[in-house]
């Protein structure tokens, strides 16, 4: 299987649909890392939530891949799907961040892992409170580390757009944040 | 800290990796301070672990060992040899007919511009949610009479928090059986199943009744 890792999306979802199911897996791996992190950030933080979004997520778009009609956008395909499962995981749990679920690093001394505590727990909540589109963009820009072109692609969005939205994210966050300095 | 509750456009503009060219001290440490602080929320946050390949591929592979969708069209469009008598033929057609007007004369079913419906085919399994609570357990699978019980065919997915085993499951519509399986060996009806029936050897395996639409009873 790892030298299907370098196959295209495009590649493997035609041998996919052509009966080869267990490719499938190249495709589910690449991207439980490449949106993993969204996923968690969308869902309060909480990493088992974002685990059952995604388990659903990619069942549903290996049920309806046949209805994947360009291959070469399976990405922006694919994030639509993970993003509606997101926002469906979301509505109906609608849970806050839990410390306890935040991964401490080792090295770092009782207080400043307070502090950083602290601060990622004002983000999240500060994104939590964000409309959903201002809180997509934002993640996407600050957590995944897209370019807005990248972003653009993949939300058909304009980049215009897609620019305020993580603007005004940031206006909101660095709100929060100065009210804990 | 930088003490602005918003941040500039300069600022912003330099967190959108525009040139840092026209950015004033100010802004640029209020810019960095803002970074810093994302940043290390962003490398906190966890991904989900391979147990959600290990769940995908597990329906995945369910979903390809199930009646192709296709079969019902095939079938459909299959030719099939039928021996009818002519008599047969002409009262086939009376009732056709009669059966066409009842059905036009019933309130709230009209005959033409009528809404799309998905075709038959394209409901042919509904994703069923399994859960259970095991905090104890190691590992958790679905053993069931869709996957010819297979103790390995299903894998379900921790929440380390609240002790609670998901599985998503593509399901044909239709009464099924299944069990738990705990750690490889103890096997276990479903405490919130609506029914368990005896297995035959003394032990009960849990349904679930699911339909076109959903699950009816599990």
């Amino acid at each position: 299987m790892s030298e299907m890792g370098s196959q295209s999306d495009a590649v493997l979802v035609r041998r996919i649909l052509a009966g080869e199911v267990e490719l499938y897996q190249v495709l589910v791996e690449r991207y439980r890392l490449e949106f993993g992190r969204y996923a968690t950030a969308m869902l309060g933080g909480d990493v088992d939530d974002a685990a059952d979004a995604q388990q659903e997520a990619f069942i549903r778009a290996y049920r309806s891949l046949a209805s994947c009609r360009e291959p070469e956008k399976f990405k922006a395909w694919l994030f639509r799907i993970v993003s509606n499962q997101c926002h469906n995981t979301r509505r109906g749990r609608r849970k806050h961040v839990r410390l306890d679920r935040v991964q401490d690093p080792p090295d770092e001394s009782t207080q400043r892992q307070l502090e950083a505590n602290e601060i990622g727990q004002a983000i999240q909540t500060a994104l939590d409170d964000l409309t959903t589109e201002q809180r997509e963009a934002f993640v996407l820009k600050h957590v995944e580390g897209y370019s807005y072109a990248e972003m653009a692609a993949l939300l058909e969005v304009g980049e215009d757009a897609l620019k305020m939205r993580v603007h005004r994210a940031r206006d909101e966050l660095q709100r929060r944040l100065e009210g804990l300095r | 800290m930088s003490g602005k509750e918003r941040l500039s456009p300069e600022a912003q503009g330099y967190l959108d990796g525009e040139p840092a060219g026209d950015i004033g001290p100010e802004d640029r440490q209020a810019a960095d301070q803002f970074e810093q602080a994302v940043q290390a929320y962003a490398g906190r946050l966890q991904t989900p672990d391979a147990s959600v390949d290990r769940a995908v591929m597990a329906a995945v592979r369910a979903e390809a060992r199930g009646p192709r969708r296709q079969s019902v069209w095939q079938w459909l469009v299959s030719p099939h040899p039928y021996s009818v008598r002519p008599a047969l033929v002409a009262a086939a057609a009376v009732a056709l007919i009669v059966l066409g007007r009842l059905l036009i004369d019933i309130p709230g079913i009209e005959f033409g511009d009528r809404p799309a419906q998905l075709a038959p085919e394209a409901q042919a399994t509904i994703l069923v949610r399994f859960e259970l609570r095991a905090p104890d357990a190691d590992r958790v699978t679905l053993a069931g009479s869709f996957n010819e019980w297979s103790p390995e065919g299903v894998e379900l997915v921790r929440n380390s928090a609240t002790g609670m085993w998901t599985a998503t499951v593509p399901l044909e519509p239709g009464q099924h059986e299944y069990l738990f399986v705990i750690d490889g060996s103890q096997w276990i009806p479903d405490p919130n199943a609506h029914a368990q029936v005896d297995d035959g050897f003394g032990q009960a395996n849990s349904v679930i009744v699911v339909g076109p639409r959903g699950v009816v009873r599990s």
